[in-house]
């Protein structure tokens, strides 16, 4: 998985673009390490960052069965 | 309070802020406008000047959110998700929090500090999926028809006449 961000140009990450974040979790919900996302390390933060605020607005899931 | 004095100790610092909220599906469509212009009236009253905003829409949500008013428990598993991006003083942000959490009206919210260039992906999902397609089919041009003119009975068995020759 190439870093989708700095491929499509994406300088901010907001936790409403649920699309967008799906690509950096896994099916059951996790977010997928650094290994897998190939983000660099701030990147990788700022999108911890917006799925933890999607999740505890109820755009996605905590975890899924 | 003239500029010379405004500095240091009392010093106005801005900053931009999203709040997120939802607002709970058992208001009627009708008044999510008014429950909305609360929350604005609340961040103006704090000295806020708004920057962006989205309208408050149906979402359904990842999972059941508890909501609790008084002795009664409710659950529910939609509600209107909208968000404001405003400027405000720093100190304002816990007069809204108050005002967020005293509301029965808003089910959660969320505040958080934030840039003031649009945060949103300018592209869609879907496309980052896309599949490349290597080469594409190309048409090619339809014979043209062969045009004759209508055989006739003679020419017809005459050339039958030449083949079996």
């Amino acid at each position: 998985m190439a870093n989708i961000l700095t491929q499509n140009d994406i300088q901010h990450i907001d936790y409403k673009d649920v699309d967008l974040l799906k690509q950096f979790v896994n099916p059951h919900g996790r977010v997928m390490s650094r290994k897998r996302t190939d983000l660099t390390a701030k990147q990788q933060r700022a999108v911890e960052a917006a799925v933890k605020r999607a999740r505890f607005m109820g755009l996605l899931p905590y975890i899924q069965k | 309070m003239n500029a010379v004095a405004n500095t240091s100790d009392n010093e106005v610092v801005l900053r931009i802020y999203e709040v997120g909220y939802h607002i709970v599906p058992t208001v009627v469509e009708e008044n999510v406008e008014k429950a909305v212009g609360d929350i604005r009236s609340a961040i103006e009253k704090a000295g806020g000047s708004f920057i962006a905003e989205g309208a408050p829409a149906m979402t359904r949500l990842a999972y059941e959110m508890e909501s609790q008013v008084g002795d009664k428990r409710s659950y529910f598993d939609k509600a209107y998700f909208g968000w404001i991006k405003y400027e405000a003083p720093v100190a304002s942000v816990a007069a809204l929090e108050e005002f967020l959490k005293a509301n029965t009206s808003i089910l959660r919210h969320i505040i958080f500090v934030t840039v003031r260039e649009e945060t949103r992906a300018k592209i869609k999902a879907p496309t980052l999926r896309e599949v490349k397609r290597t080469d594409t089919i190309k048409s090619t041009p339809r014979r043209p028809e062969e045009t004759s003119a209508p055989l006739s009975e003679v020419d017809l068995d005459k050339a039958l006449l030449d083949i079996t020759e």
